[in-house]
């Protein structure tokens, strides 16, 4: 530094080579109130700025050349600061003065003229304050630099107060109605039997995935206010005040997005909370946090990554750091929920909304690796997310996987009446029906990651898989997946239970109507989805059906083959003639068994209506023709009139109209007929 | 991470260990000697807390570093805990009374660390927030020669960070006047047009916890039936050390970083002074206690050490701020530069200490978490055919 070849002087002596606007000014320790007259005359003068940035900024030039290139040029430092100095001062004092005298509105926006004019001088006042600190000795400068640096500390305080009004000037602080409703807690998968319910469940889960469309404008700012705030930041942060710049912002930011998430419903709960709820207020929860993961991913940190980078558009290490703080905190609190609910106790109701939960956090992160540079931030969150995703695929595994258990514990000794489809194959099926319609990638892709998590030793699966090549080999389809294969271990266990249920039954054709019942209901489920069927395999759907058919058979003959022997032509003959007791013995014991299935049977439950008339069909097939020719054949043999009346109850016709009363599950049908 | 690591050769160890016991007699034995092995570790490590050895300020007690240190010791504990208890153990033990109700509770605090762990996290954001509005008192201030304009900007810089450290002490539950204090500056200035647009936002630095939380509750809750077991229950000590560890942990950071309502902490909580292994966390305790009790009177945002140490610069960089006048006094003027000095350093220990703490903080987070599934495992393990679990 050269200044002590140029002993301080009075800086009384201000250049003169300036309008005389400057000529009152005396001394270089002014008072930071300027007196009216002063300011008066100085605001007259603005059309001078111009000039007198100019002649600043030769005096920059100056300081920087003395400052920079010390030694090899013997360029000295002006020992004057020039009068343009304290001008430049005093009219951005008075611009200051100006602004702030607007009371109760915007104040930087309503004339962008001025507003650049008062940032091209603040610009200089920030660059003298930093050049002339490079000048400590100087009394004459030290004394402009406490009079800059003061003037710069005004007009931020101004600049970081107005950049804070216009950060709160967004679209939703302006409408104080609130648009955006609670989201209605979705309904869930409470009425497994009610088979109407699948549908309703399904359109439900296409509307919720719509409705996250709806909020276009995060943040909801006007492209002036924008610009307004992108010229503020520049500003501040080329002034040195960026930590004042970048705090008010976050505050702001963070407060914003917080009301955003309020106004989406989302409470902040804690994980003890979450833990001692109920499964009902629990579900209302994760539908409201599944809004906004979703928002937050699709509209919110989309829309505030773009107002960091627009309004830091001069420092773009800033505008990262500063949407990443803001992400990480919002994110850390939306997968502290997620791992809240993985820890509240594991019930096979659960299992779809955790699914949701899956899919939810599975599209934020590609959403988190999109929106956020790389780095430690990043690649926290990205872990952070990853490892909730993780833990709900574990719990939907082991939840899914936890149905073989209720399976195995589902134990009752009471037959259902009717031999009716149970309840356990109803539940059974419409819950595996449904996970598949609706989550069966997702599920694919939760047990090819978490299987190792579950129960289930590995060594079973990859057994089960073995055995399971085959089939699919004839089938022409792809490898068994462990989803699969959990899949036809569940189908596997709900059959032997029903088996083992089937055994409850004393008759063995209520059994076999039973089996009928049960594996006709699941054949008909599988067959009617896409999703499951595919993962059942045709292979599995053909053997069902023979297996159908099997039981079928046996129950036309465990019932109808004595029915039919009665019908037998053979052995009525006694030494070469018709014997008539054979005869009225076979037409009675033919009445009686007929009377005795009829009334059972029609007590009988077939609901499936195919089924129903795939056997009455089968019966009137084999028991009409019989019967027609028996009785063509030997009711001559009775007398006519009452003993023929006596003992041939029926005739064809009756029989025919008999059977399609069976399996009605109507005990009362015959006493109705008769 | 080096807690990590620790814990993998130390697991490695004791699953060796008791791989190699199982299969001979003297199981009981091998029992006592892990339960003796466990409060030794337990004792050492909280004598290392103590009195750290190597004695430099970094690792002062309740300092960014010495918070990282417990955390380390928490982990340590926690493995060598499941260690001795869930591996390579029969589950139906741990499944039966009266081991399985201490272990429902253990699982209780479980759940309760969780919430404490994100309290205090969100606490570092608060504590980074002071750091803040002190690095830029630290940027005015260091400026030479200091004039109006840099005495002016450190002044509302220390204004904000006085309002900000007493407001978190008071935890910001209802107060109104919490989120101009946060929002720097706000206060005087004629442009105060929307002052109070948003009556209702509380702390817009830290997310807060849910309404009416309080790490204070917590802790009681967490310690409340916390009762040392009698000479026969042999397994019930481990359960009973690894929750007075928990509680401990939890306890000495909600104390040292701000936190939602901590109201009466110091009487909520003590380690019982007869147990030996417990003696230096006894130590510990009575001095944060202590700490504590001090502070809690004329206020106080958290006894972590460089809030500390911040708020006793700020104090007197702030009467400097008022009294300024331009020039400044030499003499004066040393002083603060050698306060900038100090606080630039406590500011450069948060910068380089916050975010690993945080980090380190989740990692108890998602080792809490991971425990918690692995003893809930454990317990349906060896309960499978009795009671359901929870």
């Amino acid at each position: 530094m050269m200044e002590k070849n140029h002993p301080p002087k009075k800086s009384r002596s201000f250049g003169r080579n300036i309008s005389d606007a400057a000529s009152s000014d005396q001394g270089s320790h002014h008072s930071v109130e300027a007196n009216d007259k002063d300011t008066e005359k100085d605001a007259s003068s603005w059309d001078s700025l111009p000039q007198v940035l100019q002649e600043v900024d030769r005096f920059l030039d100056t300081l920087s050349t003395a400052a920079g290139e010390d030694e090899e040029s013997n360029t000295s430092p002006p020992s004057e600061v020039p009068n343009s100095v304290e001008l430049l001062s005093k009219m951005v004092e008075s611009m200051i003065s100006k602004y702030n005298a607007v009371k109760n509105s915007m104040r930087f926006g309503k004339d962008p003229e001025k507003d650049s004019s008062f940032l091209n001088a603040l610009k200089r006042i920030s660059g003298l304050s930093r050049k002339l600190g490079e000048f400590p000795s100087n009394p004459s400068m030290a004394s402009t630099l406490n009079r800059t640096s003061s003037i710069l500390q005004k007009a931020m305080s101004f600049l970081d107060e107005e950049f804070r009004l216009l950060l709160d000037d967004t679209k939703a602080n302006r409408e104080s109605d609130e648009k955006i409703q609670k989201p209605t807690k979705q309904s869930s998968f409470n009425n497994l039997n009610n088979l109407e319910s699948d549908r309703c469940l399904l359109e439900d889960r296409t509307n919720n995935n719509e409705s996250s469309q709806e909020e276009d404008e995060y943040p909801g700012f006007s492209p002036e206010t924008i610009s307004n705030m992108n010229k503020i930041a520049t500003a501040m942060i080329s002034a040195g005040y960026e930590t004042e710049c970048c705090m008010a912002f976050s505050i702001s930011r963070r407060t914003a997005f917080r009301s955003a998430l309020d106004k989406l419903g989302y409470d902040h709960l804690s994980i003890d909370d979450i833990h001692k709820m109920s499964w009902e207020s629990l579900e209302g929860e994760i539908a409201t946090w599944i809004t906004v993961v979703k928002q937050c991913s699709s509209v919110l940190f989309v829309g505030e990554r773009k107002l960091c980078d627009t309004i830091f558009s001069s420092n773009r290490t800033m505008s990262r750091s500063l949407f990443s703080n803001l992400a990480r905190a919002v994110a850390i609190q939306i997968l502290n929920f997620a791992e809240a609910v993985v820890l509240t106790k594991r019930a096979a109701e659960k299992l779809f909304k955790i699914l949701d939960m899956y899919e939810t956090l599975r599209d934020l992160i590609p959403a988190i690796s999109e929106s956020y540079p790389e780095g430690e931030v990043s690649n926290e969150l990205f872990s952070e997310a990853t490892a909730a995703k993780s833990r709900l695929g574990e719990v939907a595994v082991s939840i899914f996987c936890e149905l073989e258990n209720s399976i195995k514990n589902d134990i009752g000794k009471t037959p259902v009446a009717s031999g009716a489809v149970h309840p356990l194959t109803r539940y059974v099926v419409n819950y595996l029906k449904y996970a598949c319609d609706l989550y069966k990638d997702t599920l694919e892709q939760a047990f090819q990651l978490h299987l190792k998590m579950a129960d289930k030793p590995k060594e079973d699966v990859a057994e089960d898989q073995k055995a399971r090549g085959k089939d699919d080999k004839e089938d022409g389809t792809t490898k068994t997946s462990p989803f699969q294969a959990q899949l036809m271990s569940v189908m596997e266990l709900l059959d032997s239970n029903i088996e083992m249920k089937s055994k409850l039954y004393r008759d063995p054709s209520l059994r076999c109507i039973f089996m009928m019942n049960n594996g006709r209901y699941i054949l008909q489920k599988i067959k009617g989805s896409t999703e499951i069927h595919q993962l059942m395999g045709n292979t599995w759907c053909r053997k069902r059906s023979s297996g159908l058919r099997l039981y079928h058979k046996n129950y036309q003959r465990e019932t109808w083959s004595k029915v039919l022997q009665c019908l037998s032509h053979e052995g009525l003959q006694v030494n070469g003639k018709i014997s008539k007791p054979v005869l009225k013995e076979r037409f009675k014991s033919f009445n009686t068994m007929f009377e005795e299935i009829h009334k059972t049977q029609s007590s009988w439950v077939v609901s499936d209506e195919q089924l129903q008339s795939e056997l009455r069909v089968s019966v009137s097939a084999v028991m009409i023709p019989a019967y027609r020719s028996f009785l063509g054949r030997f009711k001559q043999y009775l007398d006519p009139g009452r003993q023929a009346e006596k003992y041939i109850k029926y005739q064809p016709e009756d029989i025919e109209n008999m059977i399609e009363d069976l399996f009605d599950g109507n005990a009362t049908s015959m006493a109705r007929r008769r | 991470m080096r807690a990590t690591d620790n814990q993998g050769s130390f697991l490695n160890r004791i699953s060796i260990r008791r791989n190699q016991v199982v299969s001979m007699d003297g199981n009981h034995e091998q029992e006592l000697e892990d339960i003796e092995l466990f409060q030794k570790h337990v004792s050492d490590r909280f004598s290392d807390l103590l009195s750290p050895s190597d004695d430099t300020s970094a690792d002062a007690l309740l300092s960014i570093s010495w918070l990282r240190k417990l955390l380390d010791v928490f982990l340590c504990c926690e493995a060598e805990f499941k260690a001795i208890m869930i591996m390579g153990r029969d589950a139906s033990l741990i499944s039966k009374p009266p081991l399985d109700r201490l272990f429902h509770e253990l699982l209780d605090r479980n759940v309760k660390t969780l919430d404490v762990c994100n309290a205090v996290h969100h606490g570092v954001d608060a504590v980074r927030h002071f750091q803040k509005l002190a690095e830029i008192v630290v940027s005015a201030l260091e400026q030479r020669p200091i004039g109006e304009g840099q005495v002016r900007r450190a002044k509302r810089a220390l204004n904000s960070l006085i309002t900000a450290m007493a407001l978190e002490d008071k935890d910001g539950t209802g107060n109104k006047s919490t989120e101009r204090a946060w929002s720097f500056g706000r206060r005087g200035g004629s442009g105060a047009v929307n002052k109070d647009r948003n009556p209702g936002q509380f702390r817009a630095i830290s997310w807060n916890m849910a309404k009416g939380w309080s790490a204070s509750k917590q802790i009681q809750a967490m310690s409340s039936n916390l009762v040392a077991p009698r000479g026969g229950e042999t397994l019930a000590l481990p359960v009973y050390i690894s929750s007075t560890v928990m509680v401990f942990v939890m306890w000495a950071l909600v104390a040292a970083i701000p936190c939602q309502e901590r109201s009466g902490l110091a009487s909520h909580y003590s380690v019982p002074r007869q147990l030996s292994w417990a003696q230096p966390m006894v130590g510990l305790q009575e001095k944060i206690a202590e700490e504590w009790k001090k502070k809690e009177k004329k206020g106080c945002s958290g006894l972590l050490e460089e809030i500390q140490k911040m708020e006793k610069l700020v104090q007197s960089l702030s009467e400097f701020a008022e009294s300024f006048q331009f020039p400044a006094e030499p003499e004066r003027l040393e002083e603060v530069a050698n306060q900038v000095a100090e606080l630039a350093e406590t500011c450069k220990r948060m910068e380089e200490g916050l975010f690993p703490l945080q980090q380190q903080l989740r990692e108890v987070f998602h080792r809490v978490v991971r425990s918690r599934a692995e003893i809930l495992e454990a317990l349906e393990q060896g309960g499978k055919s009795s009671t359901p679990i929870m």
